[in-house]
Formats: structure tokens, C-alpha cells, sequence
């Protein structure tokens, strides 16, 4: 599940750094914007088939590859 | 009547009515009214140039609006540019328009090189608390004279300013009351930034019919979590914004009319409306109407529409964006603009009314896309249009490399200009990523970079988008940055975008 979690990330960010760093936060450096974080929720649910409550999304949350490895496996 | 006296007019008739409301913060038409007055009157006694424009700085608030109207009623077009811009951006608009002054409804950042008179906002508080003043003698915008002024992308890094008038803004706003079954007193939420011209399709036909704006800030819209517990407390009953956001918003099974009753009217504008979305859109909401709209900047906001019904649901298998406005004409045309087949498609040249005069202090630019057409003034699009043997304009794609992405407009070359200029930097191209929708999902950069001591590409990019951050708006920013040691060429020697875009999107 974390790579394939890991490999949407890349495809969206372009980058192999949030497999390197898992702490690294997408928002703070650019990485994610809200359009590109409705794709994430978007790919999560066609490839994983998880059903993020978007209504419950807070960025805060969301903003390192590890925090949402941990939401989609307690998912 | 002009559109000043309109909105006006509801201060006077009815006072208290709200014309605004911030998140619960509401101010009525009779402040609108007077603030405007106010200020109108503060600007008209400074020494300024007349007939230039006035650049106004700041968000979505309500002494935004106040300041839109003051510049107009005291006979200066406005130009909007969002808070969020880089100085650069500012620096160039202030070369470009050289307004006659600036008014800054927020800290302008400290690199500015604005060289006219700046209207802080403290001046602008003390001014719109004063009293009423009686007898004013204002020189309203009217006719052909500059009503805004909103300034897009251009191929060369320089951005054209297009220049709407008054007569051009009254025809589309007649067309906003006419042709969608709005009602007056209509709640509309207003959430595009106001330097995009997407905001005038819920400002002015509103605010012209008594209407209320509830706003839905940039912040509200980047944490879901707080737009989602919003959106049912504005009770609207018209939502205009692009697709992406609605987009967004279907993400939620709770956004639907069990939850947002009052929701009636849906206006879209800024990007390809598909089929996908309008029918997800249409299962949530089934009493609701639905409007796909279409124009360029340079005409007005819109000027093509279409109702998305269940029979054009289950005809097209892409939306088409409707039929031109009753004092609008649209021609197809081929590269040598002679008029295609009836069938066929062809470039969609704009003619009437709402088309505007073209660039300001740009002859050039304005020579080449504002023609004359059989002795009509029409506007050169690059869109390829095509009509259907109902009379439906369908959207075919672009003829440049102008591409939409999440509702804004982007020059392609424009990027590549900015990416140029960055140290690191010895050769880019930008390249779009479609979806299976048509629709650009993302903008991708192939950068042959200069030698670097940088240890990961990672850090690498972070500072090319840092350099980058400087002059180029958020919107344009590529999402993906991707390293090469060449890039390929056309027969020609210039760097062969097309090759890579078929290689991104295969």
C-alpha cells in the first residue's frame, strides 16, 4: 500500500524526493496545490479504491508523504 | 441607463439591502454606495491624469468593490491585480498602463517600483467614514470609455492588458439578466480572485440587479474541511465559477440539493465543461439549471451559452459551448480568414458589441488580433470552433499553443520566456499533460539545467521554482520538473514542443 501510495505522489509531484523523504512537507514546497490534492483523492480512490471524506480534509493532515501513507492504511 | 447609476440606485432606493457578504461580515448597498461617493470624490480632487487608469491592489473584501466603483464614478477605468501576485507582475502592469495612480488595499510588496501616487488603505478608511457628501458632480465612465482593464497572459512574458469599456460590459451584463432565467435579488457566490475576468460574471449582473455576493475567499478554498461546513450557511442560489472547482466540490456526496436547497442556477466559464462533471453535477442537483458558457477575455467575460440538459447529456459526447449572444456574431474562418463550409471548422472570429477596443498601449498586438472583418471590427481568437447542424458551436481546440489549466490562460511561450530567465536554467520548454477529458491535468517543464553544485534534482528544482516565484503568477508555476540533457529540435532548429507533448500524453 505505501508504494503505491508513494507512486501516485510521484506521478503527481514529478518528483522521486517524497520517496527519499518521507517527511517532507508537499505544501510548504510546492509540491501539492489544491487542484493537484483533488487528483491525489481522485487517484486514491480509482487505483486504491479508498474514500477519502473530502469534507474532512484538513491540509494539516495531509502535508507529508508519511501522514498520508498513515491515513490510507487506517483507512 | 449607465451601469454605475444602476447599482447605485439600490443604494438609494433601499439602503439596507446587502450587496456583500464576507464569511457573515455584511455591508449594504447604501455603504457601497456611499463609499464609492467618497472616495470618487478624494480621487477626483487629486491632481492626477485624467482618462488613465487606476491600478487597484488588494483580495476579495468589500472596500475592493467600493474602490472598482469610486475609479469608475470618478472617470478612471480600474485594473485589478490580486493580492497574490509577484512584484514583478506589478512592476510590469505599472510600465504597460501607466496608470494615474495606485490604490493599495494591502501592503504592496517592498521591491515595487510603482512610480505614481498610492491611496493606502488608511487614507482609503478615513475617506469612507467621513460624512456624506451632497452635490457631487462625478464624470461617470460611460459609453466607450475604459471601464476595467484586466490584464492576461501574452506569448513573450509581457502581459496584454485588455480594455473592456462600458458599452462592452453593459452588453454582456443585459445578456447575464436575459438569456438565463436569473431572478433579482439573487444570492451568488463570488470566488474567483477579481483579477481574473471569470469575477465579473457574478459581480456586476448582481450587483446591477440588487443582488447579494457571498464571498468565498482564496484561503476557504484551499481547506476543504472549512468550505464544505460554509457553503450550506451562504444559502446561494447561483454558482459561477470554472469546471476544476466544481470539480472539486462533487468530491463531496454531502454537496448536493438535499444539503444546498436554494442552489438553482449553475454558470460555468473558463475551461471545457465535460460531459463527466455536468452529469455528476446534474445527478446531485436535478432541479437545477445548468449553463455552459463560453468567450475570451477580450469579448467580455462570455458570450456564447448553452442550458446543459438531460437531451444534450444524452447527445453529445463533448459539451458543446452554446450559441452566441443576440448582438454577437461568431465566423469561422480559415487561415487566410476566408469564412469556411457551413460544416466545417474553422478559427472562431468574435463580432459586436462586447468586443473590446484591444491592448492598451500594445498597437501591435492589438493590430494582430483585433482585424477588420467585411468593415466589422472583429476579435481573432485562436480558438477552432465548428458548428453542428443545429446551430451548437462546438470547441475543437486551440490553433497555438494557448492552453487552460484549472480555468486560467496560459501562453505556453510565456512560461517558456520566465523558465528562460532563470539562472540555473540554460534550456526549457513547458509542456501540458491532457486527461482523458480533453483537459490540461498538469503543466510539465523539460529543463536542460546549467551545471549546478545542487546534490538532488529535488533541490535543484526548489530553487529554480523559488527564482521562478519572483515573476511568474502561482497559476502558471509547472507542477513537474523534469531534467534532460538535450531537447529535441524541428527541422527547423527550434526546440520541437509537439514531439514532447505527444511523448507525455501517449
Amino acid at each position: 500500500m505505501k508504494e503505491q501510495v508513494l507512486d501516485i505522489l510521484v506521478d503527481l509531484t514529478g518528483s522521486e524526493e517524497v520517496r527519499d523523504n518521507l517527511n517532507l512537507n508537499l505544501f510548504d514546497n510546492g509540491l501539492l496545490d489544491s487542484m493537484a490534492t483533488v487528483q491525489l483523492l481522485l487517484e486514491l480512490q480509482t487505483q486504491l479504491g479508498i474514500d477519502v471524506p473530502i469534507s474532512e480534509f484538513e491540509r494539516s493532515e495531509w502535508d507529508t508523504p508519511n501522514k498520508i501513507i498513515a491515513k490510507v492504511e487506517n483507512n | 441607463m449607465n451601469l454605475i447609476e444602476e447599482i447605485d440606485k439600490w443604494g438609494l432606493d433601499d439602503t439596507d439591502r446587502v450587496a456583500y457578504d464576507y464569511l457573515g461580515e455584511k455591508n449594504t448597498y447604501g455603504e457601497l454606495k456611499k463609499y464609492s461617493d467618497n472616495l470618487a470624490a478624494y480621487i477626483s480632487k487629486l491632481k492626477i491624469e485624467k482618462n488613465a487608469p487606476i491600478m487597484i491592489y488588494g483580495g476579495q473584501d468589500f472596500l475592493m468593490i467600493a474602490s472598482f466603483l469610486a475609479s469608475v464614478k470618478s472617470g478612471h477605468a480600474y485594473i485589478p491585480v490580486d493580492v497574490h501576485s509577484p512584484v514583478e507582475r506589478l512592476n510590469v502592469i505599472n510600465q504597460i498602463a501607466k496608470p494615474a495612480a495606485c490604490i493599495s488595499l494591502a501592503d504592496l510588496p517592498q521591491e515595487n517600483e510603482i512610480d505614481v501616487p498610492i491611496i493606502t488603505l488608511d487614507k482609503i478608511k478615513e475617506v469612507v467614514k467621513q460624512p456624506e457628501l451632497e452635490n457631487n458632480e462625478f464624470n461617470f465612465v460611460s459609453g466607450n470609455d475604459n471601464f476595467y482593464i484586466i490584464f492576461t497572459s501574452g506569448t513573450t512574458g509581457v502581459p496584454k492588458g485588455v480594455q473592456i469599456s462600458h458599452d462592452n460590459l453593459q452588453s454582456f451584463v443585459d445578456w447575464m439578466g436575459q438569456d438565463f432565467g436569473l431572478k433579482k435579488d439573487i444570492i451568488c457566490i463570488s470566488q474567483p480572485p477579481y483579477s481574473f475576468d471569470l469575477s465579473v460574471m457574478d459581480l456586476y449582473p448582481t450587483l446591477v440587479n440588487g443582488g447579494k455576493l457571498a464571498v468565498l475567499p482564496k484561503d476557504l478554498t484551499t481547506n476543504f474541511k472549512e468550505l464544505f461546513a460554509t457553503l450550506p450557511k451562504l444559502k446561494a442560489n447561483e454558482w459561477v465559477s470554472t469546471p476544476s472547482f466544481m470539480d472539486l466540490c462533487l468530491l463531496n456526496p454531502e454537496f448536493n440539493q438535499g444539503n444546498l436547497p436554494e442552489l438553482s442556477h449553475f454558470l460555468f466559464c473558463g475551461e471545457e465543461l465535460t460531459v463527466n462533471t455536468a452529469k455528476r453535477l446534474h445527478e446531485r442537483f436535478p432541479k437545477a439549471r445548468i449553463f455552459n458558457t463560453y468567450g475570451p477575455t477580450e469579448a467580455t467575460v462570455a458570450m456564447t451559452q448553452v442550458e446543459i440538459t438531460e437531451q444534450i447529456l444524452a447527445d453529445y459526447a463533448r459539451l458543446p459551448i452554446g450559441k452566441p449572444k443576440e448582438d454577437m456574431e461568431v465566423v469561422l474562418v480559415d487561415e487566410d480568414l476566408n469564412e469556411v463550409a457551413s460544416t466545417e471548422a474553422g478559427e472562431i472570429l468574435i463580432i459586436g458589441p462586447s468586443v473590446s477596443k484591444g491592448y492598451i498601449n500594445n498597437p501591435d498586438k492589438t493590430k494582430t488580433a483585433f482585424i477588420n472583418f467585411k468593415g466589422k471590427k472583429a476579435y481573432r481568437t485562436g480558438d477552432l470552433g465548428q458548428f453542428d447542424e443545429t446551430g451548437q458551436l462546438l470547441y475543437k481546440g486551440r490553433i497555438d499553443f494557448q492552453i487552460k489549466l484549472h480555468g486560467f490562460r496560459i501562453e505556453l511561450e510565456d512560461v517558456d520566456h520566465h523558465l528562460d530567465k532563470i539562472s540555473l536554467v540554460s534550456q526549457a520548454v513547458s509542456v501540458p499533460k491532457y486527461g482523458k477529458d480533453h483537459k490540461v491535468q498538469q503543466l510539465i517543464a523539460y529543463i536542460v539545467a546549467n551545471e549546478n553544485d545542487f546534490d538532488s534534482e529535488f533541490k535543484l528544482t526548489q530553487a529554480i521554482r523559488a527564482e521562478l516565484k519572483e515573476s511568474m503568477m502561482d497559476y502558471m508555476m509547472p507542477q513537474k520538473f523534469v531534467y534532460v540533457d538535450s531537447l529535441p529540435l524541428t527541422n527547423n532548429g527550434k526546440i520541437d514542443r509537439k514531439s514532447l507533448m505527444k511523448e507525455v500524453n501517449e
